[in-house]
């Protein structure tokens, strides 16, 4: 695997109408998985559609695949090199899986008909809808349109992956299949993967990202940031007030997460959520009831 | 790996924009609204080219231009518009595609070539068929002007469809299309004041400067029909320059940089062209034929 730098973000600020997104972000990322977590505002979807170029930043320089895509013909050479799944996406009326996939395809300068054509049914089959990709994308669930999205983004296996919140709305069995599929794009591409569901950053992410009112909260390995909750996850018979968060659990028991376990308390082994809520604290708990 | 086969050299523009447009001219040729023109043109031509031929008086190249201008012309307004609005949903993620918003724009002006191939296929049978016929006509018309006249019908089955991809670049409001169906409609009969005016040159302007033009008109219910002033060949040129920028200023919505430089220049030729067309459509002797 190379270990070039892909993505290199310097300063880089975007507001909205008075309303701060991103403030002087400094990060830079090669090729793996990474997650970016964050409440809902924090800048995760503007952070990735400034690396899609489908939006400028205030300022602050970005380098992407070796280059500033500053020029048209910078910007078109970067574009032949990503993928990019945004967090909203419709569908035009009429088209079938294939034919939106095949018409991504097309955008994506796959010329030539034949090729355009395998690579559009390897994709599809890639993230399991090969036998509905005649279906139009209206018929279909809410979880098969995402993933019909999802495949438009892996056309050509890209160098650069970036999506936004790729498993809403998508079965449990087909979340650990596009897992795999990530994982295994992971090994050669930089994939940046915006989500909600830190379960997936745990299971998927070597690195993840903490987003929080547009500024980088941590940066670091998946395992150390769920080392920064050992000790503070207990479980109780009853929820125990001075903690964070609490919630009973399946079996009766109350998981606490908080600052400090009280003396006497159950530990348990934290999770990639512990230690999130712990990081965000209250913001984090306000997102997640929201959500 | 990339969009691309490796070392191979990223395709022209042109290269680009031909299947681009093959799937754009597909979309429009399956458009639901284009069907319908075509069958309500089919069915028109047995009607109105009844009545055309059983009356002598009245020239077929009325039918020949009317019938195309409001099936396919005025119908178009409407596929071009949603053509053109139809990927707002997957805007970003086309938008961070390699091929820009220039390049789609064109291909799907290049679409709206297709209801011009169905209006001069209709052109030409409609005219085989006057001929095997022997449908008599005027000789006020000058063969080479009849021509123009009929060759207007293409013009306008392109035109409409161009106007409607102008107006979904610029616009995003609902109704959009119908607005610009209601101003082409309004703006032909601006040109009909021109008409009810004594012969004149400035009557000739005013007639000659709507989309879409009658050549035959009376001064009464049974009063002889006779032949408007002005110059055919000139008329078309105009009607072509008005496409020609309908095309370039949806294109130039989508163009930045060098590229709207260089659109800005061809947006000033064209309207040079169709201002000059227009004076010169309304040069000749406005004298009016009795037919």
């Amino acid at each position: 695997m190379t270990t070039t730098t892909t993505v290199a973000l310097t300063g880089i600020t975007k507001r909205y109408r008075g309303t701060t997104a991103l403030e002087a972000v400094d990060l830079s990322f090669k090729p793996g998985v990474t997650g970016l977590l964050g409440p809902n505002g924090a800048g995760k979807t503007t952070l990735l559609r400034i690396v899609a170029t489908v939006l400028a930043p205030d300022s602050g320089s970005v380098r992407l695949l070796g280059r500033s895509p500053a020029t048209p013909e910078a910007l078109a050479d970067v574009r032949r090199r990503l993928g990019y799944l945004p967090q909203e996406m419709g569908f035009p009326r009429g088209f079938t899986g294939f034919g939106f996939v095949d018409y991504m395809a097309v955008l994506k300068e796959w010329t030539a008909r034949a090729p355009r054509h395998d690579e559009v049914r390897r994709v599809l089959d890639l993230v399991d809808l090969g036998d509905v990709s005649t279906k139009r994308v209206r018929a279909l669930s809410g979880g098969q349109r995402r993933r019909v999205a999802l495949a438009q983004a892996m056309l050509g296996d890209p160098d650069l992956m970036l999506l936004d919140e790729p498993t809403t709305g998508v079965d449990p069995e087909q979340r650990v299949s596009l897992r795999q599929v990530l994982s295994r794009a992971g090994e050669h591409s930089t994939v940046l993967l915006s989500t909600h569901q830190t379960e997936d950053v745990a299971a998927l992410c070597d690195r993840v990202v903490v987003l929080d009112q547009g500024h980088v909260r941590f940066d670091g390995a998946v395992v150390d940031l769920v080392a920064t909750a050992a000790g503070r996850v207990w479980l109780a018979d009853a929820p125990d007030p001075g903690a964070r968060a609490s919630w009973r659990t399946g079996t009766g028991k109350h998981r606490n997460v908080g600052l400090a376990a009280p003396p006497g308390a159950e530990p348990t082994v934290p999770t990639l959520e512990d230690a999130y809520l712990l990081l965000l604290g209250d913001r984090a708990l306000t997102t997640e009831a929201a959500a | 790996m990339t969009t691309l086969a490796d070392g191979a050299a990223p395709p022209t523009r042109m290269a680009t924009l031909r299947p681009i447009a093959g799937l754009e001219a597909r979309r429009y040729a399956r458009h639901p609204l284009f069907l319908i023109g075509v069958a309500f043109l089919v069915i028109g031509s047995f009607t109105g080219g009844t009545a055309a031929t059983g009356a002598p008086a009245n020239p077929e190249q009325q039918v020949a231009t009317i019938l195309p201008a409001f099936f396919l012309g005025l119908l178009g307004v409407f596929v071009g518009h949603q053509l053109a609005r139809s990927m707002a949903a997957s805007t970003e993620a086309v938008e961070a595609s390699p091929a820009d918003g220039v390049i789609r724009t064109g291909a799907l002006c290049l679409a709206c070539l297709v209801p011009g191939a169905v209006a001069l296929g209709w052109t030409a049978c409609m005219s085989l068929v006057m001929a095997l016929k022997a449908v008599p006509v005027s000789a006020a018309i000058s063969s080479p002007d009849r021509g123009a006249m009929i060759a207007a019908s293409v013009v306008y089955a392109v035109g409409g469809p161009l106007f409607g991809v102008l107006v979904g670049r610029w616009t995003r409001f609902p109704g959009a299309a119908l607005v610009a169906a209601l101003v082409l409609v309004a703006w032909t009969f601006l040109g009909t004041f021109g008409l009810l005016m004594p012969a004149s040159r400035l009557g000739t302007l005013i007639h000659l400067n709507a989309p879409f033009t009658s050549w035959v008109s009376s001064d009464g219910p049974n009063a002889p029909l006779w032949l408007a002033g002005g110059s055919p060949w000139w008329y078309l040129s105009y009607i072509a320059a008005l496409c020609g920028l309908a095309a370039t200023a949806a294109m130039f919505h989508e163009a930045v940089g060098a590229r709207r430089s260089r659109l800005s220049r061809v947006l000033a030729v064209l309207g040079v062209l169709a201002v000059a067309s227009l004076l010169l459509a309304a040069a000749p002797d406005p004298t009016r034929l009795t037919l």
